[in-house]
């Protein structure tokens, strides 16, 4: 399989297949990346569209010593912090106002969306890069122009905080769990 | 769990669990977790979270397709790929300070070069008609064909023809020359000028003048018996000439005739009609013209107006093709406005300009000849007495208000002052007399 960064090297010098694999690869990650952090569902599309867009635009000034999906993660938080800008100028926050999936989410889901919205923003940032993008901590910290150690410390920091947030809602599956047992039994 | 009791710290766990802790610390971490219960649990707390945050899962997007506008960008780097890179990455060259600077400097160069070329172009041309050798023969050497010698002042012209020309004075012969000169250039001028005011926002509109552009000033003083004819007939030259007044006032003492200021803006080729008409009004007391060359002027504002549009064009294709951030986007938008503002002055002077060579200014004054009347007796003699009593009184209550402010003001410190000397001197005084008394003594019994 080809890396990212030849496919972008190959675009870089005029290849349109090597960008239609590097879209293929990226869509949804990107598309993913916007619709946890944004209440619109048609808005997360249109910034994922921007964001390769954006890539097109800028093709000739990456460098291969820049990873490509942290050169697409950076676009991307540049244009999720200026969609932000745009509609209020309050710290960036999960919006209140989420556009549910058609098929509606699950309850875990909505457990772990209202613990992460209680998070602080700037650890919570870390931790969705960390768990839903998947990035290791050094491409957090370059992302977030922040030291390594510190992404370490806010990414625990913010488990931590989450677990607790989450804790409730295992006591509360747990109980009912042995009700269900305790039902089947009698 | 604290350090003491574990060899590994909890974040140091979690960094091993996302295998980002380095080797020698995953290895002890590895073997300290197979034998610590609360570190074991700890790992399946994190691991739980991961789990249960993956409970959060985002439905699919649309299908997956390119977009025409992603097509149409990759069309165009398709098409100049090299070009765009090469623009760009002058561009970006272009925002370090140090290229800035130097771009400046040879901006400025640059418009220096231009003006000095364009100046040195159009020098002979003018030398020649401000110097004493100019004649009709070097004229349509400069200007070209026999069409553009001077039809508004045949007068002017010496009838013995060149050689009679020649042997002018040179304060005549230059006066001459240059109404020669400026009844060349306004037939030119106007069509130039008027292209130049109708098409303002005509950015490749900078091309160096054909002809000088001299911004023509004339003056005229006049005195007539018929005051009041002569401001009709102003006016009525102004709307044969295609004129208009600039600014108007007239002056009307009591016991001096009237006078009228005007500024009169006709059209460069109009000048020497309209003065010769305005002649007729009333007794030429003073008569006065001149001409400021602009053509260098107008050519350095063309100049930089052609650059300042560059630079906004430019600018504007950074902002419309660069992502960078807001702050990098905001500063390009200033610099946009300020450049922006720089133009619109530059085309306001440049407007300003052109109506100065279009139309020539031309400062009239009509002074009234007073006749004195004679007066029995001065007017308002009674009127006067009375003001000059209320003078008398009011300086009197004046003088009274002051007296009393100064002894408010000074009053207090004069009395501390009294009291302070009064003593002193009093014992002073005393003491003089006690010594003088004897000595009288004696010369009285002398």
């Amino acid at each position: 399989m080809i890396s990212d960064e030849a496919l972008m090297l190959s675009f870089q010098r005029g290849s349109r297949e090597a960008f239609e694999e590097l879209f293929a690869r990226y869509r949804e990650p990107l598309y993913g990346f916007f619709r946890r952090r944004l209440a619109s569902k048609d808005r997360a599309e249109d910034l994922a569209q921007e964001t390769f867009l954006a890539v097109i635009r800028a093709a000739v000034r990456y460098e291969p010593r820049a990873m490509v999906k942290t050169y697409f993660y950076a676009i991307a938080l540049k244009l999720l912090a200026a969609e932000r800008r745009k509609f209020s100028g309050n710290e960036p926050q999960l919006d209140d106002e989420y556009e549910p999936a058609e098929d509606g989410p699950s309850e875990e889901a909505l457990w772990v969306r209202q613990a992460l919205e209680k998070l602080d923003a700037n650890e919570r940032e870390i931790l969705m890069l960390r768990e839903y993008e998947q990035l290791n901590y050094a491409e957090i910290a370059e992302l977030l122009r922040l030291p390594v150690n510190t992404v370490r410390s806010r990414l625990f920091r913010s488990r931590m905080a989450l677990k607790s947030f989450l804790e409730p809602k295992r006591n509360t599956q747990s109980r009912s769990r042995s009700t269900a047992e305790g039902e089947a039994k009698s | 769990m604290s350090k003491s009791n574990h060899p590994i710290e909890q974040e140091e766990l979690m960094a091993y669990l996302d295998g980002e802790l380095a080797t020698n610390r995953a290895v002890a971490a590895a073997a300290h977790l197979e034998h610590c219960a609360e570190c074991q649990e700890l790992a399946a707390d994190l691991r739980k979270l991961s789990q249960e945050m993956m409970a959060w899962e985002v439905e699919q997007a649309s299908p997956p397709e390119i977009t025409n506008e992603m097509v149409a960008e990759l069309e165009m780097r398709k098409r100049e790929p090299k070009k765009q890179a090469s623009i760009r990455r002058r561009w970006s060259m272009l925002f370090t300070p140090r290229k800035l600077v130097f771009a400046g400097g040879s901006a400025v160069v640059m418009v220096l070069i231009v003006s000095f070329f364009s100046f040195s172009r159009l020098r002979p041309a003018h030398e020649a008609l401000l110097s004493g050798e100019a004649k009709g023969g070097k004229l349509e050497h400069y200007f070209g064909n026999d069409s553009y010698m001077p039809k508004p002042v045949p007068a002017s012209t010496p009838p013995g023809g060149p050689e009679a020309y020649a042997s002018m004075s040179r304060s005549q012969t230059l006066g001459n020359v240059a109404k020669i000169a400026s009844g060349i250039v306004t037939h030119e001028q106007d069509a130039h000028v008027t292209n130049l005011a109708d098409d303002e926002t005509d950015s490749s509109d900078h091309s160096v003048p054909s002809v000088p552009m001299i911004a023509r000033v004339a003056g005229i003083t006049l005195s007539t018996k018929e005051f009041d004819k002569s401001r009709s007939g102003l006016e009525q030259i102004l709307k044969r000439h295609n004129g208009y007044m600039g600014e108007l006032k007239v002056n009307a003492p009591a016991d001096a005739g009237r006078t009228l200021t005007a500024t009169l803006r006709v059209p460069g080729r109009e000048l020497e009609a309209a003065m010769a008409e305005l002649k007729k009004l009333g007794r030429v007391e003073d008569e006065s013209q001149g001409g400021e060359e602009v053509t260098q002027q107008y050519v350095d504002l063309e100049a930089r107006l052609a650059n300042g549009k560059h630079t906004e064009q430019r600018l504007t294709e950074i902002l419309r093709t660069r992502t960078g951030k807001l702050q990098d986007v905001l500063k390009v938008e200033l610099e946009i406005d300020r450049v922006r503002g720089e133009i619109e002055q530059m085309q306001a002077e440049k407007k300003e300009l052109s109506k100065r060579v279009a139309f020539a200014t031309l400062n009239t004054t009509v002074k009234e000849e007073y006749f004195a009347k004679l007066q029995g007796a001065p007017a308002s003699t009674g009127s006067r007495f009375r003001n000059a009593a209320v003078d008398g009184y009011n300086t009197v209550v004046q003088g009274l208000i002051d007296v009393g402010l100064f002894l408010l003001s000074a009053g207090p410190s004069l009395l501390l002052w009294a009291v302070i000397l009064f003593f002193p001197v009093r014992w002073a005084w005393k003491k003089f007399r006690s010594t003088r008394g004897p000595e009288q003594a004696e010369e009285e019994q002398a």
